[in-house]
């Protein structure tokens, strides 16, 4: 066989050529490659393909290739959302995902996606099996249920993109106690939240306050107690409502006078109990100064207190 | 050696005027500053994402985008309208080497997408800063005295999609090489780099497959292609501040080596495919 005059023998062989080249290219690069791809690929967040498979053919991919990512998230959302206008559960749930799995990094996605799945999907759901009147309520729980969850899965996907937001615990938070009614779950993922980097102060308190639904008093008492002493002097803290529940959490346990939160410095009225409930020469962070109940107390400046770090 | 030198750059400069010359270019060109311009106007359309940020992202996408559009389908045009006009014929008919006249027109089209990248990166780099700055005028305090946009880093993220561009060019002039037909050229190099974009996923993957066959095949896939992933750095180089960790000082390099290394094995196949190619 004329190797220079077979043009398939010299293909063959130019191919093979390339192709071994190539490949030990590959080889040869493939350490750097390791190395800089191993640090690239931890600093951006992954294209997650799988979900992306489905709006293969509708032009997404170029624009996606040729890094439209952002845009081309929100174009899908504005569709998402002409959906859920039309009540379209499928179409709206699949193209929330797509959105997500085109650019994780905007957490608007992730909350309003959640939102969607847990409160409004079931509303859709039960109207479509007849309307609320009409399905029995065993199986508009299923359904709430069920929605419920998919909305904390969808959002428990968003802590692999946001570690540590405290609007991943939160949410969750809010659906187990507005739809699933789990309020044990609910205190758990407000604590969660609140020990979060920027976590509001307010889930502390919804936090507590369930604990008290649960009747959990003193473990709400002590909760609220060791609050108090953290939370700094900022109004966003709100330390005067943290008293206030404080106080009532006193009442309803009974606790003795000397176990009590002694008055504090922002307290305007002084309660009546304190000064009388005292054994004679206790003192009060006041001194012996006795002051009638009701009546005002000129209070000193607070002092600066150890504050959460937010 | 000055001979071959000075071959080459006559054959690249021709190639870049000629495909500056074409509406082609010009068209690409417009459309691009167009959207990146606008990408203020498209602010509204984000629900997510810092505005500058969204800037940013709208203006690397547009330089990728019709970037890659620009090396694959000039690389091409200008290739096989050597060949389909013979003009290829005259310039190999005079002491030009073959591997010298496939050298001239990498080397202009790698010149024309400078031009493009550092013309879009530019317009990019003031729409920045003039949004930065107004930004910073408003909300100064939110800025803590600095910017937030590293303009050093775009100017360092533009030369990286410059060299992956460039190994798009010399990939398209590898198909080329064997290929008959422009039409042909044109969709397997965009098939190449949508397998190139991708290719992170075999890389990544085929370590966690337990057929050894498929995954001797996954391997030798992710060997046989660049990895384009790797050059998308756009976020870590513009916004450093934002970022969580920082890329470090010498990775930018090492992506940059990659796409030379890869620019130059390109070529060279293109060379040894088109050794014998009849014309």
């Amino acid at each position: 066989m004329d190797f220079k005059r077979n043009i398939w023998l010299q293909r063959a062989y130019t191919f093979v050529v390339c192709v071994c080249a190539l490949l030990l290219i590959g080889l040869i690069v493939s350490p750097l490659q390791r190395k800089a791809w191993g640090e690239v690929r931890s600093l951006q967040p992954e294209l997650n393909l799988k979900e992306v498979e489905g709006a293969l053919g509708q032009g997404l991919v170029i624009g996606l290739l040729g890094g439209f990512r952002t845009i081309i998230a929100d174009m899908v959302f504005i569709r998402a959302n002409v959906y859920w206008e039309k009540k379209d559960r499928e179409k709206t749930e699949a193209l929330i995902n797509l959105t997500t799995a085109i650019d994780p990094r905007p957490m608007f996605f992730w909350l309003n996606g959640s939102r969607i799945m847990a409160y409004d999907i079931p509303i859709w759901r039960i109207r479509e099996a007849g309307g609320l009147d009409d399905v029995p309520k065993s199986v508009q729980d299923e359904i709430y249920q069920e929605q419920a969850q998919r909305g904390i899965d969808f959002i428990d996907r968003a802590g692999k993109y946001h570690p540590g937001d405290y609007r991943v615990p939160l949410e969750k938070a809010q659906i187990y106690n507005n739809k699933l009614k789990d309020t044990e779950k609910a205190a758990e993922y407000f604590l969660q939240a609140y020990h979060s980097e920027d976590g509001p102060y307010y889930t502390a308190r919804i936090y507590a306050e369930l604990l008290r639904q649960m009747n959990r008093q003193q473990e709400a008492y002590d909760f609220y107690r060791q609050l108090y002493n953290e939370l700094p002097d900022d109004p966003q803290a709100n330390k005067p409502v943290v008293l206030e529940r404080i106080r009532e959490l006193e009442d309803e346990l009974n606790t003795p006078a000397m176990q009590r939160l002694p008055a504090q410095p922002g307290e305007r009225y002084l309660p009546g109990y304190m000064q009388e409930d005292l054994p004679i020469g206790v003192k009060t962070p006041f001194g012996d100064t006795q002051v009638p109940p009701g009546e005002i107390y000129p209070y000193p400046e607070p002092a600066a207190p150890a504050g959460h770090s937010h | 050696m000055n001979g071959i030198c000075h071959r080459i750059l006559t054959i690249g400069r021709n190639t870049f005027l000629d495909a500056v010359r074409q509406k082609f270019f010009n068209a690409l060109v417009i459309l691009s500053v167009a959207l990146i311009v606008s990408s203020r106007f498209f602010r509204q359309f984000d629900f997510g994402s810092g505005e500058l940020k969204f800037i940013a992202d709208f203006g690397l996408g547009a330089i990728l985008l019709f970037g890659s559009i620009l090396a694959v389908v000039a690389t091409a045009q200008l290739f096989y309208s050597e060949i389909e006009n013979r003009t290829a014929l005259t310039i190999l008919a005079k002491p030009v080497h073959r591997w010298e006249f496939l050298a001239g027109k990498f080397l202009g089209v790698f010149l024309l997408l400078a031009v493009f990248t550092a013309l879009m990166a530019g317009i990019l780099g003031i729409m920045l800063y003039w949004r930065e700055s107004s930004l910073m005028d408003r909300y100064g305090d939110q800025f803590g005295g600095q910017r937030l946009v590293s303009y050093a880093g775009l100017a360092g993220f533009a030369v990286l999609q410059w060299l992956k561009l460039g190994v798009l060019c010399a990939i398209t002039l590898f198909v080329s090489s064997f290929s008959n037909t422009n039409l042909y050229s044109v969709v397997v190099s965009f098939f190449v780099m949508i397998i190139c974009q991708l290719q992170y996923i075999a890389r990544d993957s085929w370590e966690s497959i337990g057929n050894p066959a498929l995954k001797g095949l996954v391997w030798g896939l992710s060997l046989l292609f660049p990895n384009f992933q790797m050059f998308n750095v756009g976020d870590v180089m513009l916004f450093p501040h934002d970022a969580t960790e920082q890329l470090s000082a010498g990775t930018p390099w090492m992506i940059g080596g990659y796409g030379v290394v890869y620019i130059f094995v390109f070529v060279g196949l293109a060379v040894f495919a088109f050794r014998r190619r009849e014309i």
